[in-house]
This record gives C-alpha cells, sequence and structure tokens, in this order.
C-alpha cells in the first residue's frame, strides 16, 4: 500500500464521509491532571518502638513524618517524641511543620517552626536545615534551630542502611545535638548537647508498610547539659533495648 | 444500514472504504486473579484484558465505549493512524468520556497488523483497561501461517497504580528487592578481590546510583492474555503447523525477553508493520511495542512460552500444546540484571554542582573499574573473540557467568559494556534493532528536514522524569510543521531504559538501512545510548509523545506535540476566508 | 591477498564443503528422495510459470507426474533477493546455513545480489551455480528444465535466512 495514496485517500474521506467530525474543533489546551504538578502524601515512622533501659526505665517513643506536597514544595509536619510509661508524661515531645524544596540533585532546603511541648517550660523554635541523601548513601537531615529565648542549636542527624538481604536490613543511626548558647532552663549548655546512636535490625514483613525490629540505643549528654541533668538526679547516660517497627503509609 | 449502503455506493469510487462495522466496549470494574493475587481493577467488557478487536484493513469503524466506572476515561488505540480526534489522549485529543457517558468513536482503518488499545486516563491501563488490535490485510500476508495467536503480556501488581506512583515518589527504590546485599559484596570481593569492590561500591555510592536499578517496579505476577504462570494460558496447535504468535507487551513498567525452548521464532512484524523475516532464539519486547513471529513445532509435545522480566523479578509463562493440560518444563530465572558504568555514560551531563559536591564520577575511575572487572573475567572464554576485540565486549555478562555467543554479547543499540545486553539462554541468536528492516519501505526515501534532539532525564533519587530537564507541566508543546520530516534525536541522559511513543505518526527507527528502516511507533532507548528516529510529518493536529512506562509517564517525560498547517488548517483557514469574504 | 579476501576464501570453500554435503542425496543416482535433476529441454512437456514476492510463491503448490521434466520459469516480483530451490525439508534446511553466511558476509544485502563477491580468483568461487538453486535479484528472471525423478516431500522454497520460515515454500504434488 503505497503511503501518498492512503493519505490522499484519507483526506478524500475526510472531506467527503465525515463533515459532521468537526474538522474545525478548536485545538484545546491541556487541562487535565497530567498536565498539573503531580500532589503526593506520605507518612513514614522511622522509628515507633517500645524501648526498655538499663536502668528499668520504660518508654514510648516514635520519629515520624506526614507530608503533601508536589516535587516543587511540601508541606511536612515532623513528629518525635518520648513517653515515659511508669510517670505517664512526655520526656520529649518535638512538632515541626516545614516547607521543603529542592535546591539540588539530592538535597531539599527546609524552613518552618519547631515546637518543644514536653513537661516542663515550653519553647517555640524558627528552623532551616537540609536533608537529602549524601554520597555513600547516606540520609542527612540538618537543622538550626533559633528559639524564641534567641539561643541557637544546631542537630544533625544521620542514617545509613546495610542490607543483610533484600529485607533484612541493619540500620545506623546517629542524631547529635549542639548549642551555641545556654538555655538552662530546659537543662541544654553550651557545646555538644547530647547524641543518640542507634543500630536496629528490621525485616520488611509487609512490602515497605510495616518493617519490625529490635535494636539497641545509646543516649548521652556531655558537657554542661551533663552536669544539668545530673544535678537534677537524672541519668547523663542511658542504653535500651528497642523493639519497635518501621511504618510508612 | 443506511451508512453502509451509502458506504458501499462510495466504494465504487474509493475502495479504500469498503466496508463498516460497528463495535461496543463497556469499560467496568472487574474482578483480576492473577493465580498469585486477587485484585479489583479495571477492564472491557467485564474483563481484563479485553477483548481482541479484529479490524479489517479499508473499513471504516464505529466503536461505541461506555464509561461504567465513577470517573473519567478514555481509549488509545495504539498503534493506529487516524484523525486526532480519535486518539483518545484526554486533554490532548479530546475531553475524555465522564461516567456514565457513551463515546463513539470513528475512523477508518488504513492499515493492518497487530496493534492494542488501552485507557489514557490516570493510571487505568496498569490497573487492567487495555486490549489487542488485530487487522487483517486488505491483500495477503506476505508470509504463511495455519494459525494464530495473540499473546498480551502484563505486569500485574497487587497495588493499584495511584499507590505504586505514590510510593514511587516516596521512595524511589520502595520495589526495587534485587539491590546488593552484603553477600554480593563477599562474593565480588572473592571473584575481584577487595579494593576492586570497595572501589566499585565508592564509584556507585558516590553517583548516589544503583547498579540494581533494573526496574523500578518489581512483585509483580507476568501474566499471559489474562493468566498468570500457573494458570497457564494454553495455545493448541498441530505438530508441523506454523503458528502466528502476535506478541503484544501492554505492561505498565516491565521489559521481556521472550523464548520458547525448543523453537526458533521467525519475527515477520515490528508494531504492525513487517519486517523482513528474521529467525531468532529470544527477542526483548519493551513496554507498548509488539513483535510478530511465526513458529513451527514440528513434534507431538509441548513448549513453553517463557517471558522473563528485564531486572529478572518475574516472568510470564505459557503453554503451546497438541493437546489441553500438557505442559513442558518451565525454565528458572537468570540472575538479575546489573548496571555498568557504561550505561551511566549518559549521565556526563548530570548537574555536578550539588552542594555537596560531587567528587568521584571522573572518567579515569572508570577507566579503571572496567578494567577492574576485567580481571575476575575467565580468559579462556575470550578466544574466540574476533573483531570486536576487548572493547565491545560486555563485562558484565561475561562477569555473571552468562554464554557468549559467537560474537561476543554486544549490541549497537546498547552502550559499549552495557549490563543490559541481551544474551539467548541457548547462547544462540537474540534479536537487535539492528536486525529490524521493513519488509517494504512506507514512504519514499528523502533527507530530513529537520532535527530535534531530545534528551531523556531524570531523577531517580526524586523519581522525576522528564524531556530536556522540563517535566511536561512546565513544559510547551513541540512544533511540527505539516510536510515536514523530522529526524529525532533521543540521548538517554538517565540510567533507565525509555520506550518512546509517538502517537499518530509513524516513527522510523534508524538501524542504519535507509529506505528499510523499520517503521514502529514505540522505540526504546537504553541508558547512555543516542537513537535516531525519523518522522513523516503528515497528520495534522495535536498528539502526545511520551515513555510508555506508566509512573514515568506519569511524572513527566511526556510532551505535546502540535502539527501546524496541513489539509485541516488549510480546510479552516479557507472557511475563514469565506467568512471574511461574507461579511466585507 | 588482502585480509577479507582470505575471510571469503575460506569461506567459499567451507561453502562448497557445505554443498557437497548437502548435495550427496542428489545427482545422477536417482535413488530415493531428492528434488530431482536438471532436464533435457526437448523433454520438456509444458511450461510452469512461479513467481517470487515477498516472501511467498505464487502459486504455492505446482502439481507434476513422477519422472516428468517441466520447464520452470522463475520471475522475481519482489524487491528482495530470492532463491528458487527444489528438494526434501532436510536440504533446505542445509542450504539455510550457507546462505545465511551468504548474507553475513554481504554477498546478498535486501535487494542486492553482489556476484563480484563471488568471484575470488585462486580457483576458490561462491557462484551459486548449483543446479538446483537459482539466486534471482529483483525483476530478474530464469527459466529451468527440471525433470522430478522421485516422489515424496519435495518442496521448492527460498532459503534466503528467515524466508523459508517465513513461509516462503510451495509443495510439489505427485500425481
Amino acid at each position: 500500500m503505497s503511503r501518498g495514496i492512503s493519505l490522499i485517500a484519507f483526506v478524500v474521506l475526510g472531506l467527503g464521509l465525515m463533515p459532521a467530525m468537526s474538522f474545525a474543533q478548536e485545538r484545546m489546551d491541556d487541562t487535565t491532571a497530567r498536565k498539573m504538578p503531580l500532589k503526593i502524601w506520605g507518612v513514614q515512622f522511622e522509628e515507633f518502638e517500645y524501648r526498655y533501659s538499663d536502668d528499668d526505665e520504660e518508654l514510648g517513643s516514635w520519629d515520624g513524618d506526614i507530608f503533601y506536597g508536589t516535587d516543587d514544595l511540601k508541606v511536612r509536619w515532623l513528629t518525635k517524641g518520648e513517653y515515659a510509661v511508669d510517670e505517664q508524661a512526655y520526656e520529649k515531645l518535638e512538632n515541626q511543620l516545614v516547607g521543603q524544596m529542592p535546591v539540588s540533585d539530592f538535597f531539599d532546603a527546609k524552613a518552618g517552626v519547631r515546637f518543644d511541648t514536653p513537661e516542663g517550660p515550653d519553647r517555640t523554635y524558627g528552623v532551616v536545615g537540609i536533608t537529602g541523601l549524601a554520597p555513600q548513601w547516606f540520609e542527612i537531615d540538618a537543622n538550626l534551630y533559633v528559639s524564641e529565648e534567641g539561643d541557637t542549636s544546631a542537630e544533625l542527624d544521620a542514617e545509613y542502611e546495610l542490607l543483610l538481604t533484600n529485607r533484612l536490613i541493619l540500620a545506623a543511626a546517629l542524631d547529635a545535638t549542639v548549642a551555641f548558647s545556654e538555655d538552662r532552663e530546659i537543662g541544654v549548655g553550651k557545646g555538644l548537647v547530647s547524641t543518640e546512636t542507634g543500630l536496629r535490625l528490621s525485616y520488611d514483613l509487609i512490602d515497605r508498610s510495616f518493617s519490625p525490629y529490635i535494636g539497641v540505643v545509646h543516649e548521652r549528654k556531655y558537657g554542661d547539659s551533663e552536669d544539668f541533668v545530673r544535678a537534677e538526679g537524672g541519668d547523663a547516660e542511658s542504653w535500651f533495648a528497642v523493639l519497635g517497627a518501621r511504618l510508612s503509609f | 444500514m443506511k451508512t453502509a449502503f451509502l458506504a458501499g455506493a462510495l466504494s465504487l469510487l474509493l475502495p479504500v472504504i469498503g466496508l463498516a462495522g460497528e463495535y461496543n466496549l463497556t469499560v467496568d470494574r472487574v474482578e483480576i486473579d492473577t493465580g498469585d493475587f486477587v485484585k479489583t481493577g479495571i477492564g472491557y467488557n467485564g474483563k481484563s484484558p479485553g477483548p481482541v478487536l479484529r479490524f479489517k484493513e479499508g473499513e471504516k469503524v464505529s466503536i461505541n465505549v461506555t464509561n461504567n466506572l465513577e470517573e473519567m476515561t478514555s481509549i488509545h488505540w495504539h498503534g493506529l493512524i487516524l484523525p486526532f480526534e480519535q486518539d483518545g489522549v484526554p486533554g490532548i485529543s479530546f475531553p475524555g468520556i465522564k461516567p456514565g457517558q457513551t463515546f463513539t468513536y470513528n475512523f477508518p482503518i488504513t492499515q493492518s497488523g497487530t496493534y492494542w488499545f488501552h485507557s489514557h486516563s490516570g493510571f487505568q491501563e496498569p490497573d487492567g483497561a487495555y486490549g489487542a488490535i488485530v487487522i487483517e490485510p486488505e491483500g495477503r500476508e506476505p508470509f504463511r501461517y495455519d494459525r494464530e495467536y495473540v499473546v498480551q503480556l502484563t505486569d500485574k501488581h497487587p497495588h493499584s497504580g495511584d499507590r505504586i506512583m505514590r510510593n514511587l515518589k516516596m521512595m524511589p527504590d520502595y520495589y526495587n528487592r534485587e539491590q546488593q546485599t552484603v553477600g554480593e559484596f563477599f562474593s565480588d570481593v572473592s571473584a575481584q578481590g577487595f579494593m576492586n569492590t570497595v572501589k566499585d561500591r565508592l564509584a556507585w555510592g558516590g553517583m548516589r546510583m544503583m547498579k540494581a536499578d533494573v526496574e523500578d517496579l518489581q512483585g509483580f505476577t507476568g501474566l499471559i492474555n489474562g493468566k498468570g504462570p500457573d494458570q497457564n494460558w494454553t495455545g493448541l496447535f498441530q505438530p508441523g503447523e506454523r503458528i502466528r504468535l502476535r506478541f503484544i507487551n501492554s505492561s505498565a513498567m516491565t521489559y521481556f525477553d521472550v523464548r520458547i525452548p525448543g523453537l526458533d521464532m521467525t519475527v515477520v512484524q515490528a508494531d504492525g508493520n513487517n519486517v523482513q523475516p528474521v529467525s531468532v532464539d529470544e527477542f526483548r519486547i519493551g513496554v507498548a511495542e509488539t513483535y510478530d513471529v511465526i513458529v513451527r513445532p514440528r513434534d507431538e509435545k509441548a513448549y513453553t512460552i517463557f517471558a522473563e522480566s528485564m531486572g529478572r523479578s518475574g516472568y510470564a509463562r505459557a503453554t503451546l500444546a497438541p493437546r489441553d493440560g500438557m505442559e513442558a518444563p518451565v525454565p528458572e530465572l537468570s540472575k538479575p540484571a546489573r548496571l555498568t558504568m557504561a550505561d551511566m555514560g549518559g549521565m556526563h551531563g548530570m548537574d555536578h554542582s550539588g552542594m555537596e559536591g560531587m567528587e568521584s564520577m571522573d572518567h579515569s575511575t572508570m577507566g579503571e573499574m572496567d578494567h577492574s572487572e576485567m580481571k575476575g573475567m575467565d580468559h579462556a572464554g575470550m578466544q574466540d573473540m574476533d573483531r570486536s576485540g576487548m572493547k565491545g565486549m560486555d563485562h558484565s555478562a561475561m562477569g555473571h557467568g552468562s554464554e557468549m555467543s559467537a560474537g561476543g554479547a554486544s549490541d549497537p543499540f546498547y552502550a559499549e559494556g552495557s549490563g543490559l545486553v541481551p544474551t539467548a539462554a541457548n547462547g544462540g541468536k537474540f534479536l537487535s534493532y539492528a536486525d529490524l528492516k521493513a519488509q517494504k519501505p512506507l514512504y519514499d526515501e528523502r533527507e530530513a528536514t529537520r532535527e530535534i534532539e531530545l534528551r531523556l532525564t531524570g531523577n531517580m533519587e526524586r523519581y522525576t522524569w522528564s524531556i530536556n530537564g522540563v517535566k511536561y507541566e512546565d513544559a510547551d508543546p513541540i512544533r511540527l510543521q505539516y510536510g515536514e520530516r523530522v529526524r529525532f534525536k533521543f540521548v538517554n541522559e538517565t540510567m533507565m531504559t525509555h520506550p518512546m511513543h509517538l502517537h499518530g505518526m509513524w516513527s522510523m527507527l534508524d538501524v542504519g538501512a535507509g529506505q528499510f528502516n523499520p517503521v514502529k511507533h514505540t522505540i526504546s532507548v537504553q541508558p547512555g545510548t543516542t537513537v535516531y528516529m525519523e518522522t513523516e510529518v503528515d497528520e495534522p493536529g495535536q498528539w502526545a509523545f511520551h515513555c510508555h512506562l506508566s509512573y514515568h509517564a506519569a511524572a513527566g517525560m511526556f510532551r505535546k506535540v502540535i502539527v501546524e498547517g496541513g489539509p485541516e488548517s488549510a480546510q479552516a483557514a479557507e472557511a475563514d476566508t469565506e467568512k471574511a469574504g461574507g461579511e466585507a | 591477498m588482502s585480509a577479507p579476501r582470505i575471510v571469503i576464501a575460506t569461506l567459499a570453500m567451507s561453502v562448497a564443503t557445505i554443498a557437497m554435503g548437502a548435495g550427496s542425496h542428489q545427482g545422477g543416482h536417482g535413488h530415493g528422495v531428492s528434488g530431482g535433476k536438471p532436464g533435457e529441454a526437448s523433454e520438456a512437456t509444458r511450461t510452469i510459470n512461479i513467481n517470487m514476492h515477498d516472501n511467498y510463491y505464487e502459486p504455492e503448490s505446482i502439481d507434476v507426474k513422477a519422472g516428468e521434466t517441466v520447464r520452470l520459469v522463475v520471475s522475481n516480483k519482489g524487491s528482495l533477493v530470492h532463491e528458487f530451490n527444489i528438494g526434501t525439508p532436510d536440504m533446505h534446511e542445509a542450504r539455510q546455513a550457507e546462505m545465511t553466511m551468504l548474507v553475513q558476509h554481504g554477498v546478498i544485502q535486501g535487494g542486492t545480489l553482489n556476484r563480484g563477491m563471488m568471484e575470488m580468483g585462486n580457483g576458490h568461487s561462491m557462484k551459486q551455480d548449483d543446479p538446483n538453486s537459482m539466486l534471482l535479484e529483483p525483476g530478474g528472471s530464469r527459466e529451468v528444465v527440471w525433470k522430478f525423478t522421485g516422489s515424496g516431500d519435495i518442496e521448492f522454497a527460498c532459503n534466503v535466512p528467515g524466508h523459508y520460515q517465513a513461509g516462503m515454500y510451495g509443495d510439489v504434488n505427485f500425481n
């Protein structure tokens, strides 16, 4: 079949047979969802666990976030807390609401507010930070905080996952906080404040939605912060056995 | 009846429109049972896949599509040449079909061959809204067969399309269960040495790219004509008969390597257009492509049609047998494919200005790496290497102990040294694009009037996919002039394979065969390669042009093409002139 | 002698070997199943026209009597090089291996038959002058007088790679 002939036939067909097909139809603009930025939401809990300390303290602990948005702008609510089972009180309760946008291939910048409302004095902070994937697969989350009192601090979170198999995963996490000024009321001294180091062995039971894990966590305070907590009769250093699950919806 | 009569009368003048056929399709919520899981999805006439629509070249079809869903739908006739209003892409060809509405497609059938149809709305196609089209030619086929079967492949996933998209956006490796593990590290250490393995891991980690990133979507069950491997779709034959198998890959995301152990397959058609026959042991079918092959089982026994995914994470299986219930052995899946640095070759254009710097991606490192991989190889297998020498070899294929075919595993349509170069499981002939030659040229040979470069771009960690770095949402249309012949240059700067599909007009893949270049509707562009295709711009209107991987298209690797000029606007211009004349 | 020539000369020898192997059941013996042999023009009782297309013959079968001598006029109406070869399916299969080499080495390129490449000098030739096989370029036509000696499973076929498999063959029916 010659293409030329069929083309002519088609044109004749169009003119002669299908006048009702509105050939002069206006060419439409694409207003479908495809032409709109793709909107995505998600819920993830990296940690959702029960902790049992070396001096028999029991804690419920979580670290998660919920987001909604596009490639260019996301709103993210991050929540982190520790609830002491015996005292029935929050030892730590921290919520952040940030906007997040890409600044490079692998990193996003974020800015927003952080509210700390545990037992004791509340604090509100302004926060700026970056989050993303560093070379060699380190997940990095670095934040700078300025409190309503004018105190500044920084926090660095790093995580690395080692795939023992494609479902059995050993995750190492380090979280370090540094204060640039003292905030005595909440027990923060200048300098390195605290570290939390965790090692968790998880198994992806249902896709990546539900991955139960066991692990150990080490928490420690340093310098003046260490003195402050000791002065109040607390522990400057704790070891925990943890049992929990990584969640995502 | 009147239409038929009219058409009949006109057929004296125009033999092209001798026939008229009316067809009905309903779009329904259906249950899909793969044997591994049961889920609800979307189908046609109560089933997924939908019916095989059989048309005849020259027929004028009228297809009533009734939307029984609670959402908008559409049907795109993949590979058919038709007026753009009939092409079925919401927002480009027409507004779409509302819930409860019946939309009638009307178009003439001007071609023959194997094609398919699917929804172009949301993720209805991965959810099951697809079917096959078989068009009988006006004249005889340029080949002979005693019976024929449609073999329609898909990658059915337990998750809905929306959920998959969200998961991929949230965690791009959500479905990747073939990632490199500690165990693989140690086996690589024993094969290649500790330092080489560490260097290799550091080079890839430095780029934050995964060697295992071959398939975005794993965890599917491969279906053939809607049947899972255990449900074993079976096509019957009498020994000695020639069977035409019409392979269609209707997968959302999966390339399949197809073989029938014990049978040669003679490829006679690709994407609906006849090709000069070529006999192969195995072929790779890209998403949205079709291949027609002729096989001739001579023995009174069963043969397995085995289609393993390119990344080896899953397979589809069916049987050809003299009697129902007969089975042949089902091969094991091969080892998972691994990308090589060659597949990253296109990424040099990447933005290196990330705030954290990009230290380890220099060429000398890569050269060294390739060399280090070579050390682990079995040199005994290399003595027969001719022309191509060391350079043309596929290092990774050798590293994985694949059989080497006589000329070494290389294919001009893969990056030199690519980890994706396919090899036939029996060591025989694996079809390459380079083997495809049109049976009959469709157009006269002429120089392209212009070249348009399309860089295929993306960011795996963000799961964003784009063309020339711009997603569809931010992109201007590609404007073509009616009557020109455009040479498209695809440069794949990502590490994924992209099956690029231009609607409405043929894509002539440049395999260096001049006017015998094969005529296709979907062209796979492998990582790190540059591929050319030419298009005679002979259809007015506006058309979609996109990567046919469902989640890549939805993430932005998509364009609208506007053909300016041509018969339609000539007519419109005429009408305008008349109007102006009337007013004056 | 330049390197390509050596390759081709070697090839020519190997083709010759294969051809002899394949041809061992034809020739003057007249026994068993074979395609027959060239016949005397004077004995030809009638003429049968066979047209080659891409990729099929017209007609797709011919009727002959055992022992009959027929003038076959074969015309290539297609746009590709085709072969006309009379033999058993096994003979065709053997012939396909040779044809694959001819294609790989550029002797047959789509619609072109590079006859020049068959002349190697040195006494070696890849000239396809098998009596039961003819290669025709598009537009070409040749006739052969053929005596159908035997009976059984005889086909005329084109062994250009892929063509036989795609269905370019016809049956010889003995009445």
